[in-house]
């Protein structure tokens, strides 16, 4: 389908969605399914973008995409298409059951049994303000953040930019008593590029966020770009670190992709089923730092992961995986529930276009008591600040190593200069132990999670 | 949807459009995909994504939208909403686009092989095969706790049309395969890991290396890599695999020539015609598969209707050309070198790389390990990541010492980096034998892309991010 903006109607997308989820689990079950599930999501986009500084293109987008999971004597298999004729639909429930005809038998291929009490709560996902939103609307919204965004300083190149204004409803049903709705609307921006004074280009960075009241995008659109701006004009005249080994003071996205990432997928409770994980055997034992608490709460609507179901129509409530370093549980969806004989946890994972996963919602750490990112700099003295992690982190061994972007070098409690080829390593596991300090505040990174600042001790630290 | 040529119904509608600049892009996605772990079948999916994406030039601004209808009145709905589009935010471009020169555009049917054979093939037969396979590598060692193996292939089938001449037809087919082993010795844990993708039928897949040793490589990795020692960082000199120099390619080099990133200041912009690289080195960009058949990234023709053809960014180490699109060829006054990729039919061309190598050169990989005194072999890719300054970061995920030219035990894969142009400076030996091996990989870039990437055994310097005490 394809329309404006204007007569696109996110409730009654919902109601479609649901019924659609619905008859595509009466075809599966007509079709010899033993247990059905469909996924449903219906929705609409317009994307205003913007290269080297001027608009590019503005792009509308409308459609939907089904997902149909099928049981047949224990037997799994899933297909999904964008198509919503009636033979797309009915090929769906055939291409299901062809695949879970050759596929081997699991006790635990069991949909999760869902009673009609167990209704998600928690806040509406669209405010008012953002129930609709005109074309030029979103374009004169996103010219004035392109203006503001390149106005900053002329040494600042922003190679790409965005701003879209999104609307999704998303439905799941099944015969296990799944019947989740739930819609969401949002406006979502993005910048990434990079300084340039003369010869001297400085190495790129990104930033991204998105409200869902309108009254709140400016407060979030001048903090993006104070984010992103003073990081990209902070890389200019960059020079040399040191190579040492000691504490290293992360930025909260940078410990997200360093630490807590490898943390949450070792809390996976496939992970630990599969032998996978160095969280295997450790309830209850400690795994990090006192200091260190981090919990899921899916009820945090300033997060984009907020949601009152998971990706199986399980209500998501709070979730807590470690305390005062002590690790308290582990995630399981459907499947890894059944394997190990408990309830889900509600972190079923993913859209409609894939088997559903495992993971949380809405993570946060929480904060210590170190002041802000200005005293923990002082408390690592002389060293390497990192606000970005470009590298890679094997799950499994909690083994990390990447460059240090947009990273400074830090003497006498001060920033003296931004750095480059800087190599950093270690175990992520082993430094969850070694936290050294945590900042009062968190923030949010990227819209995604809200994680503080943290001094950690015991990195390897390799200059050019 | 349709598997018949869609580009006289795209045509049609153009005809009845008569509007300013429009291109039409028919794009069906389907594929079939298995992942099994641990004895179980984790993924079992036939996926399908098929539309009509619509690109208009009015006003001199670009217009997008999209359907997921082939039907003439569909695309004409869409082709009425990139308008509006386009002229909602026509006051808000400053540099309005003129329309595209007159190029080469492709015309008639274009299809790369192994599609009607992987379509034909059943997929249980693959689905016994990586139970099989998995079950194999779990039982190799008592030390391998978890092994997974994953097949997939994705049809695609594009009609692209547009307003200027291009009316194109083109399928091709990617298979992958991939298999992973966790091992576990005490508190010690370490993953083995290889994957292969190509542009073709199975074939195209295991033409180095058979599915069974390439499921053994990656638990014997697992196993061997639980007593490797980390190398010692610092500035290293070191013999990179054809995965990493595929990956250094694409990452270093690749996206610092995309006319794109160029424009807004990458360190290649204004170094056409400069040394940028020793003299051992060309580096190409192509759709075909240059050398042998299967590279994971061929395309005939891209997806602004233009052919894809080879381009040598570097030559004996001179910078001789940027990656095109249309709008960027126009802008530099050169013609398109057919990198404009889209990665579904609701996403817009960029600029994107295909398969991006480096051309092999006179020796052996034994000449090469022999002039080395002391430093490292890698292999294994990793991630990979370049920045606007050159600065490149990738991951391997085995090291091996090189001391007095021998080669010495395996060690634990590290981090890599340095400064594209610098490195390559730095290239004084390059092996005869050349591989892709990055078929495997998607790039990122605002939406996915299907790459490859390679070249032969290469010698030169960077910042290896060892562990220090």
């Amino acid at each position: 389908m394809t329309t404006t903006t204007e007569n696109f109607d996110l409730a009654a997308a919902e109601a479609a969605a649901a019924k659609r989820a619905t008859d595509l689990v009466d075809r599966a079950l007509a079709a010899g399914a033993d247990q059905a599930e469909a996924i449903v999501t219906q929705g609409q986009s317009v994307e205003v973008a913007f290269e080297s500084g001027d608009l590019k293109q503005t792009a509308v987008d409308e459609g939907a995409t089904l997902g149909l999971r099928v049981f047949k004597d224990r037997r799994m298999g899933f297909a999904c298409t964008n198509q919503t004729d009636g033979a797309a639909l009915g090929g769906l429930a055939k291409d299901a059951l062809q695949l879970a005809g050759f596929s081997p038998a699991d006790e635990a291929n069991l949909l999760a049994e869902i009673a009609p009490s167990e209704a998600g709560e928690g806040e509406s996902l669209v405010h008012p303000s953002l129930a609709g939103l005109p074309i030029d609307q979103v374009v004169a919204r996103a010219t004035t953040f392109i203006a503001q965004a390149t106005g900053v300083d002329d040494r600042l190149r922003t190679d790409k930019a965005s701003l879209s204004f999104s609307r999704a409803a998303t439905a799941v049903a099944s015969n296990a008593g799944a019947a989740a709705r739930e819609s969401a609307a949002a406006i979502s921006l993005s910048l990434f590029g990079m300084a340039i004074d003369g010869d001297d280009v400085g190495g790129f960075d990104y930033w991204g966020d998105f409200v869902r009241d309108l009254a709140d995008l400016q407060a979030v659109q001048d903090a993006s770009i104070e984010r992103y701006a003073s990081a990209a004009l902070g890389n200019l005249g960059a020079g040399a670190a040191e190579s040492y080994h000691g504490p290293v003071l992360f930025s909260p996205a940078a410990f997200q992709d360093v630490f807590l990432g490898p943390l949450v997928s070792a809390s996976s409770a496939i992970a630990v089923q599969r032998g996978r994980s160095a969280l295997k055997d450790k309830l209850g034992a400690v795994v990090a730092h006192s200091s260190v608490t981090v919990f899921d709460d899916p009820a945090d609507t300033r997060l984009g992961g907020a949601t009152r179901y998971d990706r199986e129509g399980v209500p998501a409530t709070r979730f807590s995986l470690v305390k005062d370093g002590v690790l308290q549980g582990y995630l399981y969806n459907g499947y890894a529930a059944r394997v190990d004989g408990v309830a889900s946890t509600g972190h079923g994972a993913g859209g409609a276009r894939a088997v559903p996963g495992l993971g949380p919602h809405a993570l946060h750490m929480l904060p210590g008591d170190g002041g802000d990112a200005g005293d923990l700099r002082r408390q690592l003295g002389r060293g390497l600040m990192v606000q970005r992690f470009s590298g890679s982190v094997d799950p499994a061994s909690g083994d990390f190593s990447g460059v240090a972007k947009s990273a400074r070098w830090i003497e006498g409690g001060e920033q003296v200069r931004p750095v480059r080829e800087t190599l950093f390593s270690g175990n992520a596991f082993d430094l969850l132990g070694k936290v050294l300090a945590i900042s009062s505040q968190s923030e949010v990174v990227m819209g995604g999670c809200r994680v503080p600042w943290v001094l950690v001790d015991g990195v390897s630290v390799v200059a050019g | 949807m349709t598997s018949s040529d869609p580009t006289n119904l795209l045509a049609s509608v153009l005809e009845a459009d008569g509007g300013s600049f429009v291109e039409l892009r028919y794009h069906k996605k389907r594929s079939r995909s298995l992942a099994v772990e641990k004895g179980r079948v984790d993924q079992a999916r036939v996926a399908e994504h098929t539309g009509v994406g619509v690109r208009v030039l009015e006003s001199g601004t670009w217009g997008f939208a999209s359907t997921d209808r082939l039907e003439q009145a569909a695309v004409q709905r869409a082709v009425d909403s990139a308008r509006a589009a386009a002229r909602a935010s026509a006051g808000a471009r400053k540099a309005k686009v003129e329309p595209p020169p007159p190029t080469e555009l492709a015309r008639g049917r274009f299809d790369q092989p192994g599609y009607d054979e992987l379509e034909a093939a059943p997929l249980e037969q693959r689905l016994e095969l990586a139970l099989e396979l998995e079950a194999a590598a779990r039982a190799s060692s008592s030390k391998i706790q978890s092994a997974s193996c994953a097949y997939s292939e994705v049809f695609e089938e594009k009609g692209i049309v547009t307003s200027d001449g291009a009316k194109a037809w083109t399928r091709l087919v990617r298979p992958e395969f991939r298999m992973m082993a966790v091992a576990q010795d005490g508190g010690e844990m370490q993953r083995g890991a290889r994957s292969v993708g190509a542009t073709g039928a199975w074939d195209c897949l295991f033409g180095r290396a058979s599915a069974e040793e390439l499921a053994d490589e990656a638990a014997r990795m697992a196993v061997d890599l639980l007593s490797a020692k980390f190398p010692e960082g610092g500035r290293r000199k070191v013999l990179l695999s054809p995965s990493i120099v595929g990956l250094l390619t694409h990452e270093a080099i690749g996206h610092t020539v995309e006319a794109d990133f160029v424009l807004s200041g990458s360190c290649a912009a204004g170094k056409i015609g400069q040394r940028v690289a020793s003299e051992h080195v060309t580096l190409c960009d192509s759709g075909a598969s240059e050398y042998y058949p299967g590279a994971g990234g061929t395309l005939s023709v891209d997806d602004e209707g233009v052919p894809a053809q080879r381009t040598v960014i570097i030559e004996r180490g001179i910078l001789k050309s940027y990656l095109h699109d249309r709008e960027s060829a126009a802008h530099f006054g050169v013609a398109p070198t057919g990198n404009a990729r889209a990665w579904e039919y609701d996403n817009e061309p960029l600029i994107r790389m295909r398969n991006t190598y480096i051309e092999p050169g006179e020796q052996t990989l034994e000449q090469l390990i022999a002039g080395i005194d002391d430093g490292l072999m890698l292999d294994g890719p990793r991630n990979g990541q370049a920045d606007a300054n050159g600065e490149f970061m990738f991951g391997t995920l085995q090291a091996w010492p090189i001391r007095g030219g021998v080669r010495g035990e395996l060690m634990r894969g590290v981090n890599i980096s340095g400064l594209a142009f610098e490195v390559l400076g730095t290239v004084d030996g390059v092996a005869r034998e050349f591989q892709w091996d990055l078929g495997s990989g998607h790039c990122g870039k605002g939406q996915p892309a299907k790459v490859d990437a390679g070249g032969p055994w290469l010698a030169c310097e960077v910042l290896v991010g060892g562990r220090t005490e």
